[in-house]
């Protein structure tokens, strides 16, 4: 058996591991990574339709297509700062690559995320529109965010053992993230001159690529996706140099 | 030469840096205040080890608390990088270090073994294909599909020797494999060592227990102060590691003067230590509480030593044997802390211990009493060969016997059947 197919099957195990843990004992079990992000749009349905009335139609569809993804990257880089930490005994394994374990972790919030994507058609069609083969183009967006969120996660995962506040501005940061990531409004309700810091939020182009091939059946706007590829690429970078350069000092730090 | 394991001239640093920002509130008032963090602190756990095994053999290491066993465990590992030196291996390591470390307590037992299996470099249908196997060996059929934090620590490490051990890996890493689970588990385990070295195995054990590195390695590392002390057969490493406790105790002995209390002059025998903590006087008691250094074969016996000690000492481990004229270890046994055993040590006191029955062949035989420190690092005062014990035999007549044991023979000879 080939290393590469073996570290597959590493990671498809370690995630469906991490998944199962994440419900175990609840009694709705997997339906949870179906309900929440439900109860998330009832709430914004509500807060947005009626109580501050946007303007946007078919609002559920609308927000909900940038929901999925957004709660993707949130609770990847909020658990990001443990990842060592939670998983000493599997870091301390012999040859077991503690990279992995971002990768693991992208992988099982990606899972949630497509326990809940169905929901997405259903919306869709509700709103009278048509999916259209840009759907298609979903696995490629996704290898995009997944880039940023591996990168991401690698920084924070690999700083946060010798500095204990890279969770805590980590927390925050995607806090004020979201407030500045286009995901319960529309980008056009933004002013031209603000324009430009939506341009190089990464997540700001893929939400609307993700709105993009499902809700509106458009092919996405390519510069965003492109200026979210070139910043996801340099997240991962980034992210593999401080690891490549601090494991071993994680190692004697754990 | 099949080499499976290669270690040369590695040597780890551990900074322990003073001043190391643990925040960075810390590492900004730090720099603003033009400080940084100094590296005074160094300190080399490891020092120009080189070892290599080769394919089937095994080798042991031992050495102190501090020697750095514990670092170049880790370092083949692949936890940390050595700060120089290399170290290469070929095949899969299987380690039995921090055993169980890599379970998820939530998980059930099954689940665990999985992931393990897959860790161990297997895939899934393989590991699946085995897992009746493990699950037989560790005798955890009613529990396997429980969570492994409902299980005892017994059942822990069966769960988590068992998986290790049926990964086929090229070589084990043997961290105090002393206690997994009961007696009779425990030499099942060795059992399966065994066989492991049977098939042409590697094995790297780490130990206290030197009769264990005796029994199962070809070869012994002996480490010092991240040092190579040595390396050779195992009767000469168990040597040089005695050598060194007596050369550490004389170097505390001169460093701290106590000595300057009379001891009594030996009579026989040999004595040695730090005196910091001191056995003042050895007594030997029969089954009917008198004292004697006379007994049956067989029957009762109880060893006191009376201790004064100084109080820097906090606790130490007691240790109590007896020889014959050969020099061979009849019988031994130790309590590691006495501490525990009794609560805070007072400044003098006594220690017993209570055999119920010495069932030794009639002979002259040497009680050794020890004190040491609890990590066994260097000698408070050990006696041997200093207190004779002399075992009668109860009839008066010397039965046809010879060794150690003493056992009553029955013997029957009867013709066999014709038919």
């Amino acid at each position: 058996m080939s290393a590469r197919t073996h570290q597959l099957d590493l990671i498809i195990n370690l995630a469906r591991r991490n998944l199962s843990l994440q419900f175990r004992g609840s009694f709705l079990g997997l339906l949870w990574a179906l309900l929440l992000p439900v109860i998330q749009l009832i709430v914004f349905v509500f807060l947005f339709q009626r109580v501050v009335p946007l303007g946007i139609e078919n609002y559920p569809a609308f927000v909900y297509t940038a929901l999925l993804p957004w709660n993707w990257f949130s609770a990847s880089i909020l658990s990001a700062g443990d990842l060592f930490f939670v998983h000493r005994g599997l870091v301390r394994t012999p040859n077991f690559t503690p990279s992995t374990l971002a990768l693991v972790a992208a992988l099982t919030n990606l899972l949630k995320y497509l326990v809940a994507l169905p929901i997405i058609f259903v919306l869709v069609a509700i709103s009278g529109r048509a999916i259209t083969w840009t759907v298609l183009l979903l696995p490629f967006i996704m290898l995009i965010q997944g880039t940023l969120i591996v990168g991401l996660s690698l920084f924070i995962a690999t700083w946060n053992v010798f500095y204990r506040d890279v969770q805590q501005i980590a927390g925050v940061a995607v806090m004020l993230w979201f407030y500045l990531t286009p995901v319960f409004y529309s980008l056009e309700n933004v002013g031209r001159e603000y324009r430009i810091l939506f341009m190089l939020n990464p997540m700001a182009g893929l939400v609307q690529s993700y709105r993009a091939i499902l809700y509106e059946g458009t092919v996405p706007d390519w510069s965003g996706l492109l200026v979210a590829s070139a910043i996801a690429v340099a997240a991962l970078g980034i992210g593999y140099l401080s690891y490549r350069r601090m494991i071993e000092e994680v190692y004697d730090f754990l | 030469m099949n080499l499976v394991l290669e270690i040369q001239g590695v040597s780890k640093r551990f900074r322990t840096q003073r001043n190391r920002p643990a925040t960075l509130k810390e590492l900004l008032i730090q720099r603003l205040n033009g400080r940084y963090p100094t590296a005074a602190g160094e300190h080399w756990a490891l020092r120009e080890v080189s070892v290599s095994l080769e394919k089937g053999r095994s080798l042991g290491i031992i050495g102190h608390n501090g020697a750095g066993k514990s670092t170049l465990l880790r370092l083949i590992c692949g936890l940390g990088r050595p700060t120089t030196g290399t170290i290469q291996y070929w095949g899969q390591i299987g380690s039995l270090l921090e055993l169980g470390s890599g379970f998820q307590p939530e998980m059930t037992g099954r689940e665990n073994l999985l992931t393990g299996g897959i860790l161990g470099g297997l895939s899934r249908r393989e590991v699946e294909a085995i897992q009746d196997d493990i699950i037989a060996f560790a005798e955890l059929e009613e529990f396997i599909d429980q969570p492994v934090r409902t299980y005892s620590s017994g059942m822990y490490l069966r769960l988590a020797f068992a998986t290790v051990t049926h990964f086929d890996p090229d070589f084990i890493i043997i961290d105090e494999l002393l206690a997994v689970g009961d007696s009779r588990f425990s030499q099942k385990c060795l059992d399966r060592l065994k066989s492991f070295r049977m098939a042409g195995k590697s094995l790297l054990i780490v130990s206290h227990d030197l009769d264990q590195i005796r029994a199962s390695c070809d070869e012994v590392l002996v480490l010092e102060e991240g040092r190579t002390l040595m390396r050779g057969d195992p009767e000469s490493a168990i040597r040089a590691y005695y050598d060194v406790m007596r050369q550490r105790t004389e170097k505390r002995q001169a460093k701290i003067g106590v000595a300057d209390q009379p001891i009594a002059p030996v009579q026989q025998g040999k004595r040695y230590g730090t005196q910091e903590a001191s056995i003042t006087a050895v007594r030997l008691f029969d089954g009917e509480d008198r004292m004697t250094d006379h007994i049956y074969a067989g029957s009762p016996l109880t060893v006191e030593l009376e201790y004064l000690r100084l109080n820097t000492v906090y606790d130490m481990a007691c240790l109590v044997g007896i020889f014959n004229e050969n020099d061979t270890k009849c019988f031994q046994t130790f309590i590691p802390s006495v501490q525990t055993a009794s609560g805070k040590l007072s400044e003098r006191g006594s220690i017993r211990c209570r055999l119920p029955q010495v069932p030794l062949v009639p002979a002259r035989y040497y009680i050794d009493v020890g004190l040491f420190p609890p990590d066994w690092s260097f000698v408070y005062d050990h006696h041997q060969a200093m207190h004779t014990l002399h075992v009668m035999n109860e009839n008066g007549i010397v039965a046809d016997v010879s060794g150690v044991l003493m056992v009553h023979p029955d013997w029957a000879v009867r013709p066999l059947d014709p038919s």
